[in-house]
């Protein structure tokens, strides 16, 4: 009797090997699969913030607006005193 | 020490190497992520520092350049009437339905660019009220370009003076053949005319070969270029050039 519940704790023991092994490849495989990937993250994001420097010109084009703004509604004005309505 | 004991020793030797080898490997890639991620967060904190004022700085702008766009597109309505959406759908196809969608008004987009040219079109409609509009747009146009000055005349016709004929006032001078009041001075050298006045093509004449020489010289100099014109013509309508005068 002892021997039979001996041999059975070999037989889970050598399923529990098996499934074990397989879980911590499948874990391994993920972690290898990260480093990687964070280094194409870490290229890309290095070019969004040289690309974002430009952002700064926006400030400039917000003052163009604004002037053109101005100068259309002043530009619009004279017309709609020098020409005839419809 | 029975077998069966070996055996589970064995295997939960096994199993703890097992577990040793594979947890130190990706404690490992955990190392190389972390090391990654300190590089990337800094940058990605940058991106967002310098994306942060663009949201209101870009509605600002948005918000100019509507207030532009309502102010030309009422002083254009006011304007331009009901040919104003048409004037916007030439400029822009595909526009003259937002335009009239924006502004509150309805009815069809005639292109006014299709049937009249654009400055055509802005001068009728300024001028003497043209029928802009008058065709569709999909339709053949309403210049027509065998009598397209009849239909001009019609458009503008000549005012009441004159059409008196006791004042005999001269017609526009007509360009010919040969004409008479000719306003362009004569050509310098002759043109070649390439189809007849049916538009059949004519076949270019061959091409003369050079004159011979007379008589061999024998290593004389080679005979002078023909002397320049002693007054040359006229190259603009606008008169001499400084250097003719």
């Amino acid at each position: 009797m002892a021997d039979a519940a001996l041999w059975i704790m070999v037989i889970i023991l050598a399923v529990v090997v098996l499934l074990l092994m397989q879980l911590l490849k499948r874990v391994l495989a993920a972690a290898t699969s990260i480093p990687p990937k964070i280094d194409a993250i870490a290229g890309v994001a290095v070019a969004a913030n040289k690309d974002l420097e430009a952002v700064a010109l926006l400030l400039t084009t917000q003052g163009y607006v604004a002037s053109i703004k101005g100068s259309v509604l002043d530009y619009g004005g004279s017309l709609n005193a020098a020409l005839p309505d419809y | 020490m029975e077998i069966q004991v070996a055996i589970i020793i064995l295997l939960v030797a096994v199993i703890i190497a097992e577990l040793a080898i594979y947890l130190i490997a990706t404690i490992l890639q955990l190392f190389k992520i972390n090391a990654g991620l300190a590089v990337v967060l800094p940058v990605v904190g940058g991106i967002i520092v310098k994306t942060a004022p663009v949201n209101p700085v870009v509605d600002d702008i948005n918000r100019n350049l509507v207030i532009t766009r309502d102010a030309l597109e009422n002083l254009m309505l006011k304007k331009g009437g009901a040919d104003a959406a048409g004037l916007v759908e030439s400029l822009f196809p595909g526009e003259g339905a937002k335009f009239l969608r924006r502004v509150n008004r309805s009815g069809k987009v005639v292109n006014v660019g299709t049937v009249y040219t654009r400055g055509v079109g802005i001068l009728a409609s300024l001028g003497r009220g043209a029928p802009i509009g008058a065709a569709h747009t999909k339709g053949s146009a309403i210049r027509d370009a065998q009598y397209s000055t009849s239909e001009v005349s019609k458009l503008y016709p000549a005012p009441p003076d004159r059409r008196d004929p006791t004042r005999q006032i001269p017609k526009a001078p007509i360009i010919g053949k040969d004409p008479v009041h000719s306003p362009y001075e004569p050509v310098l050298t002759s043109g070649t005319r390439n189809r007849d006045a049916q538009g059949n093509r004519i076949d270019a004449p061959p091409p003369t070969p050079p004159a011979a020489p007379s008589a061999p010289t024998g290593g004389a100099a080679p005979p002078a270029a023909p002397a320049a014109p002693a007054q040359l013509g006229r190259l603009s309508g606008k008169g001499l050039r400084p250097w003719e005068r």
